[in-house]
């Protein structure tokens, strides 16, 4: 029963990951836009659109990391 | 004591870049400076103009010229222990201390920069901006760059092995299915986990390395003066 409730929490953590998922398709979305409305700014929005996807691609790290000590060290 | 995998693998990596460098070098010197550039000289070239440009646009000239070689070697060692997993070898990414050694040699190099460009005075002023009190959330939001940065690295890249071994396994009770070869061959792995493997250690080795090197720059980019 504990470690059903535990695989479960660790599931419920890696849920945080979706809108990550979602916000970071937006920002595929707005750097192709705006390339194709400016493509001469191309480098510049190709390298702040993986910054910014990267930075918000914390949000998911922290979650399966979360997920990783809750299999890993509660449940071991 | 036990000591971690990641002792060895980090100093097969070394060997490995150090063996990587010398054949370069020699590549390097051999090379007539008229003639057009091919192999693995065109792509040292490509990858050293890349970097320099990347170091340049984010910092100015003279940060630069210390700045870059050190961009280079950390991204090719981030890039050569990400693709680890393709020789069968555990990567030492996907292990928190080493990523966090390099995080850490990143923050200490924000601060020299931030310290260099302010002065002794500024700096120090700098921890209690814009009041006195804001001199907890100024420590907090230096410690959530280390974090952040190692566990980025960390954790995309232990996902990735997680995933792969867990896929292996997987596909291996269902070989098991298969009534003469499936017993002893993982039939299935072979076919399926090449395709998976150049995702998750290609592909996904080359965009940490990127990202990493990337929010370095820019991080040391934002504390100087002019920019």
């Amino acid at each position: 029963m504990e470690k059903a409730l535990m695989a479960f929490a660790a599931a419920m953590c890696v849920c945080g990951g979706c809108v990550t998922g979602i916000m970071e398709g937006k920002v595929a979305v707005q750097a192709v836009e705006s390339i194709g409305k400016n493509p001469d700014a191309a480098d510049k929005i190709q390298s702040m659109a993986i910054v910014g996807a990267a930075i918000s691609e914390t949000c998911a790290i922290y979650c399966l990391l979360v997920a990783f000590l809750i299999i890993f060290i509660l449940g071991a | 004591m036990k000591l971690q995998t990641a002792v060895f693998t980090v100093i097969i990596v070394t060997v490995a870049m150090a063996a990587l460098l010398f054949y370069i070098n020699k590549k390097l010197k051999d090379f007539d400076p008229l003639s057009e550039p091919k192999g693995i000289v065109l792509l040292v070239i490509m990858y050293a103009q890349m970097i320099d440009k990347m170091v340049k646009e984010k910092t100015n000239d003279e940060v630069a010229t210390y700045l870059t070689p050190y961009i280079m070697s950390v991204a090719a060692f981030i890039f050569l222990s990400n693709i680890l997993g393709l020789f069968a070898l555990e990567t030492p990414t996907s292990n928190l201390s080493v990523t966090l050694v390099l995080a850490a040699v990143t923050c200490i190099l924000i601060e020299f920069y931030s310290a260099k460009a302010r002065g002794a005075k500024g700096y120090i002023k700098s921890w209690f901006e814009p009041m006195a009190p804001f001199v907890i959330l100024n420590i907090m939001s230096k410690l959530s760059t280390l974090l952040s940065l190692s566990l980025r690295l960390f954790g995309n890249i232990l996902s990735g092995g997680i995933l792969m071994s867990v896929i292996y396994q997987m596909l291996g009770s269902i070989s098991r299915m298969i009534p003469v070869i499936g017993a002893k061959f993982n039939i299935f792995g072979v076919l399926i986990a090449p395709v998976l493997h150049f995702y998750f250690d290609l592909f996904s080795g080359v965009m940490q390395a990127f990202i990493f090197i990337t929010l370095t720059t820019s991080f040391i980019g934002k504390e100087l003066p002019n920019k």
